[in-house]
């Protein structure tokens, strides 16, 4: 029982060298080069699809899929997954927990001590608490809403097991929305009638032909498009390519709104419009203020398709309740662009064809509606909205949006619902007053609070008492924010329940961890290209399920067969058959217009192309017949002014977009006196959120250190005396990181960048502790965007750094828990 | 008879001991010719609608069928004959299908389909084989004629520039829809298969004049009996009254609301929901002639307009049901199964009545769902959204 943490990594780097990456990575070391022996299988992933060649029982080399021609960087990282010594390899149980249970000391979470348990004992565990909370409370006090970026596969996803293995047991806390997305999927319903941030956008084509002036709005296209929700193609990139040849030949001219030069910008050659960070509704204002007094926008436009602009209007010229009229020379103060620029800027938009493409960062902030509402406002006032290369998108840096689609239908998945809701064994139904679904970003302030009520979307939500979180494919030690505060929530969980591959910090801070094979070590099949359609990709099975680890399928069988419900929960069907069965679905629903062959035809070939889609315009069928073609929105028109919204009586949210100050803000703004370094924990370029960061060798090529990089400005850095290399301590009061810097030009002063995803890895389990690998959500703050999303706000962060100097600690982040045997 | 074919095998293997190698090359080229020439000649009058309607079966059933239908009979006098629709024009596939098709000359010489029973017994499975084909060829011998790219949708009627566009955009396959376009339709069977085929399943028939139904999908309106001019569209689980009951119309009765902003084309089923109840023409929104108009109030949550109307037009007799339930019992499944592939689906009355088409709208692209299993859908959210429920939630 009594380990030291290094003699633990030391005999875990032993045995993994040894037992699990040693033969066949020594022995792939030594082969020749050219070495072909083996097999080559198909599979995919979020990274895309390849071939990987498999030998001796090991994935000895990977390569792009040839239909992929811009496959990314990230492919080399695919390896370092299946093998990493982060890999879970037995189920595991906390140790005071399995010593105490529901009464153990829970301030010991976090010290990654766990006790091996065999497969019997851990699913025992694990139903026996649901039992016990179904019966000692009830359906409140169970969290099984896992959200985020499950592992590829449609028969294998994570989420859909986990939700019909309990819901089979009993009804359970559920959230809505995603920490991607929160406030743009919120507010755009109102404003352009669907949730925008995940709709289908107009074709590059199109864009390409037809846009004189792009502005990309806080978004990093190609950073961002290496990744997909579905097997990812990379289509897109060869629009980019193009229009990278068009910039050069000035055909097109492409301007990013954004604090720093992004990897897009960098790709492009193209220009950057400067803005202080979280200031773009102050300069949108002074743009429609601008247009508005120059009379540069289509009234007829406005007449014809929106509503509430008299409503807004008021507001723009300083005569409402604030008394301050919108200028340039307001704007100008806050957002640091000279007013003339500004009036520069907006001249330009009305000029020609213009096309705007938001990202997601600026709604990942404090107010994150405002921003998208506002960005809205401003294209409807251009007039631009449903034609080809014109008007406004919020997600074509997302998945190939904006490559056509096929119109072909895709897999379906396992069922997520069960089949017989009657055999459901607790009916429990009662939630006490408590709300049954919460959203997303608000379950640590249940924990914390639990009965407090909160606004959200025009309902009232009262935060339920948890007393049980389980995830499953997902690490909230990764994606919400602020750790310490974190911790403090969990001081008060009885049980917390993982399954996972790899041992994120959210298996750290578990009770009982459960460990699921990797998506390369089951089969499966996938869609190839998210929104294109493109095809339907293999995913057949590279090596068997590693150590102990089984497949999410296996796993809530086992929880099912407790149940006595095994049969209902497979429909008597196995792996394989499951395959076959979704392939076949999806075969009929597309047999009238892309005939595909039989399952054996498909599984050897590994993949069926559809095609190409055709060119699409976005909203030009609103544009070409409002009335038929109403938009989603209460009124069927774009809302510059939602009485609906107003009728809440929010006060960060009201009738018409509008600036609001921030919690925290740097260049002038509140807090930074004290913190002037405005944090940026945007997409990462190196990993899929927390994806990857356990793969050693792939990390190995971006971490500073053996640490995650922080991005600093040259003068920010030399003020400080920190070079290129050195290691610097990021703090604030809610926590502090250690992190590597990498000074570039592309980050001006008051920025820098920590990309989210960093694994957390802190120096122990106490609150303060310091984080020894960069994890930004160590910093970031856990505040609500508005009464109306309740979405996370992880951009309104405000840090202060200095040179690291003093003992250096290892990094804890990865390698998996402390053994107690 | 096995001595004969060995004697003949021992023949025709020996090498020529008589006749030079030239002259048998010769020979075997001009009987390839000769033996080539009668095939195609021979293949030529299959080809023709002559040898189809040489048969009982074809003439006295399908033939007569045609004849009823704009295929055969139309103000520009192009006419389609047998071939043209039912032999594929490559070669490959021409021949593919002649084999095939020497099943039905069995059937025409043993009598299987020689009466008119026998044959509409068999025409489901028989029109099966054919949907089939054109599923496969994504309704090639349709596309030699018709073609996307070159129809002006413009000029349809609005309920056909809906449905068409929507057909174009996935170069949708004709028989999908078309079905029953030159010959009847199987007995029993309605205007398609799959989802249609299972919502017209659900339509009861025999409508009493003065009693309420609701259209299981999408249904084209007329201004009168004669069927001919269209007037909108109604849409599925939409209530309409019987007025009127003629052999293939019914005259009906729809009260909605609609907004007057605009042509005020879109009929809804209730003041300020925004529930679909399906559209109407422009010449018809805007005539008196079809509707009585009520009160006019206006929504305080948009500011809109809104005006109370009764809409009486003509549509097919067929496609009602007397409940809703059913319909809502299919989209319920659909809902749940659809709506889970990547989330859990959210409760149906966790948004309210006009938040719900944003909702779903925004998702459209992510599901497989035809245009009346989506209106459908949408409308069974609506129903029983946040302002029908009274569970919390």
């Amino acid at each position: 029982m009594s380990i030291s943490r290094r003699s633990f990594l030391q005999g875990l780097l032993a045995t993994s060298t040894a037992a699990l990456v040693g033969p066949g990575l020594i022995q792939a070391a030594h082969a020749a080069a050219g070495d072909t022996a083996g097999q080559w299988k198909v599979s995919g992933s979020h990274w895309g699809a390849f071939r990987a060649r498999v030998y001796a029982g090991k994935v000895q080399e990977i390569k792009a899929f040839e239909a992929d021609k811009y496959p990314t960087d990230m492919l080399k990282g695919i390896k370092g997954i299946i093998y990493s010594p982060s890999r879970i390899r037995y189920p595991m149980v906390r140790y005071d927990w399995y010593l105490n249970r529901e009464k153990s000391d829970t301030t010991q979470r976090g010290d990654n001590r766990f006790i091996r348990v065999t497969w019997d004992e851990a699913i025992t565990l694990f139903h026996d608490e649901l039992e016990r909370m179904q019966t000692q409370y009830g359906p409140w006090a169970i969290h099984a809403g896992s959200t985020g970026w499950r592992s590829t596969g449609q028969v294998h996803s994570c989420g859909n097991h986990m939700a019909r293995a309990i819901a089979m047991h009993g009804y359970t806390v559920n959230k809505v929305g995603d920490y991607s997305t929160g406030a743009g999927q919120t507010i755009m319903p109102y404003v352009l009638g669907t949730t925008e941030v995940y709709a289908q956008g107009t074709s590059w084509p199109l864009i390409l032909k037809n846009s004189k002036t792009i502005v990309l709005w806080g978004t990093d296209l190609v950073k961002n498009l290496q990744v997909g929700w579905n097997c990812e193609t990379h289509e897109a990139f060869e629009y980019l390519e193009q229009l990278k040849e068009k910039i050069a030949r000035k055909e097109i001219r492409v301007i990013s709104v954004d604090p720093v030069k992004s990897k897009t910008q960098n790709y492009l050659n193209s220009e950057q419009q400067y803005i202080n960070p979280q200031t773009d509704v102050p300069f949108m204002l002074a743009i429609a203020h601008t247009l508005y007094k120059e009379n540069l926008y289509d009234k007829k436009f406005i007449d014809t398709y929106a509503l509430g602009f008299g409503d807004f209007v008021p507001y723009l010229l300083g005569a409402t309740k604030d008394k301050v009229e919108k200028t340039p020379e307001w704007a100008e103060q806050i957002c640091g662009i000279k007013a003339d620029q500004i009036r520069e800027f907006a001249r330009m938009l009305v000029k020609e064809r213009t096309q705007i493409m938001v990202g997601w960062s600026i709604q990942r902030q404090q107010h994150g509606e405002q921003p998208y509402w506002m960005a809205a406002v401003l294209a409807t006032m251009l007039g631009q909205i449903g034609l080809p290369g014109g008007g406004i998108s919020y997600a074509h840096h997302y998945s190939s949006v904006g490559v056509a689609s096929t119109g072909a239908a895709g897999p379906g998945a396992f069922p997520r619902n069960p089949d017989k809701p009657d055999k459901r064994i607790h009916k429990n139904k009662d939630y006490k007053g408590y709300s049954s679904t919460i959203p997303v970003a608000r379950w640590v302030d249940a924990i914390l609070e639990p009965g407090k009520k909160i606004q959200a979307n025009g309902a009232t939500i009262t935060l339920p008492d948890l007393k049980m979180m389980v995830f499953s494919g997902c690490n909230p030690w990764h994606h919400h924010q602020d750790r310490n505060n974190m911790k403090k929530a969990f001081h008060k969980l009885e049980t917390v329940v993982t399954v996972d591959f790899t041992w994120t910090a959210t298996c750290r801070f578990s009770d009982i961890v459960l460990p699921a094979c990797t998506q390369w070590e089951r089969n499966d099949l996938d869609l190839y290209g998210s929104y294109s359609g493109r095809g339907i990709i293999a995913m057949q099975k590279l090596v068997d399920p590693l150590f102990q680890s089984k497949t999410d399928f296996e796993i809530f069988t086992l929880l099912a067969r407790k149940l006595g419900q095994e049969k209902d929960y497979t429909q008597g069907k196995n792996e394989m058959q499951w395959v076959k069965e979704l392939y076949n679905g999806c075969v009929e629903a597309n047999k009238a217009s892309f005939p595909m062959p039989d399952f054996e035809t498909f599984w050897k070939e590994g993949f069926v192309d559809f095609g190409k889609g055709k060119d699409w315009t976005r909203q030009a069928a609103f544009r070409e017949d409002p009335e038929i073609n109403s938009l989603g929105t209460p009124s069927g028109f774009i809302e510059i002014f939602s009485r609906k919204i107003d009728r809440y009586g929010y006060k960060e949210c009201q009738g018409h977009p509008m600036w609001f100050e921030k919690a925290e803000r740097s260049h002038g703004g509140p807090g930074s006196d004290k913190h002037p370094i405005w944090l940026q924990s945007c997409h990462p370029n190196k990993r899929l959120h927390s994806q990857m960061c356990d793969s050693e060798q792939f990390r190995a090529t971006y971490a500073v250190k053996g640490r995650e990089p922080i991005y600093l400005n040259p003068h920010d850095a030399k003020s400080r005396g920190i070079k290129d290399g050195d290691l610097v301590r990021v703090f604030n009061e809610r926590g502090q990181l250690l992190a590597g810097a990498v000074v570039s030009d592309n980050f001006p002063s008051g920025v820098a960048r920590i990309e989210e995803g960093a694994w957390y890895g802190p120096v122990d389990e106490k609150i303060g502790s310091l984080d020894t690998y960069g994890d930004p959500n160590t910093l970031t703050m856990d505040l609500a965007t508005s009464e109306l999303s309740q979405a996370t706000s992880a951009n309104t962060c405000q840090v202060q750094y200095e040179k690291f100097i003093g003992k250096v600690p290892a990094v804890t982040a990865f390698g998996g828990p402390k053994e107690i045997s | 008879m096995i001595k004969f074919i060995k004697c003949f095998w021992q023949i025709v293997s020996k090498p020529s001991v008589h006749l030079s190698l030239g002259l048998l090359s010769m020979g075997g080229f001009l009987a390839g010719v000769i033996f080539w020439g009668g095939f195609n000649t021979a293949l030529e009058v299959t080809n023709t609608e002559e040898f189809c309607i040489s048969c009982h079966a074809m003439s006295d059933n399908v033939y007569v069928e045609l004849q009823e239908t704009v295929h055969w009979k139309n103000h520009s006098g192009v006419r389609a004959t047998c071939p043209d629709c039912h032999v594929p024009h490559n070669w490959t596939n021409k021949i593919a299908r002649k084999m095939q098709a020497s099943k039905e000359v069995w059937s025409a010489v043993f009598g299987n389909i020689d009466t008119r029973e026998k044959f509409l017994a068999k025409r489901g499975e028989l029109a099966q084989h054919e949907w089939d084909r054109f599923s496969a060829n994504n309704s090639l011998e349709c596309k030699n004629c018709h073609n996307y790219n070159s129809m002006d949708f413009s000029i349809m009627s609005e309920r056909a520039q809906v449905q068409m566009k929507m057909a174009a955009e996935r170069d949708q396959s004709c028989i999908d829809c078309h079905k029953g376009i030159a010959h009847n339709l199987p007995e029993n069977m309605h205007s398609g298969e799959g989802t249609l085929a299972k919502l017209e399943e659900m339509a009861t028939s025999g409508y009493d004049q003065g009693q309420s139904y609701y259209s299981v999908r999408q249904l084209p309106l007329f201004t009168d009996k004669t069927l001919a001019t269209e007037a909108g569209q109604l849409n599925a689980a939409t209530k309409v009254t019987i007025l009127a009951v003629e052999d293939n119309a019914i005259q009906v009765e729809i009260d909605a609301w609609r907004k007057t902003k605009g042509f005020g084309r879109v009929m809804f089923e209730d003041f300020a929901m925004n529930i679909n109840d399906g559209f109407l023409s422009k010449e018809v929104a805007l005539s008196d002639d079809y509707m009585d108009k009520g009160e006019s109030k206006i929504d305080e949550l948009t500011g809109l307009p809104w005006q109370k109307v009764s809409v009486k037009l003509w549509m097919r007799n067929g496609s009602l049901t007397e409940s809703r339930d059913t319909l809502w019992t299919f989209a319920k499944t659909t809902f749940d199964k659809s709506c889970s592939v990547c989330h859990t689906q959210p409760a149906e009355n966790h948004f309210d009545t006009n938040t719900w088409p944003g909702m779903f709208n925004g998702m459209l692209s992510f599901v497989n769902l035809d245009g009346d299993t989506q209106a459908l859908v949408l409308k069974y959210l609506q129903k029983h959204s946040s302002d029908f429920s009274d569970e919390a939630h």
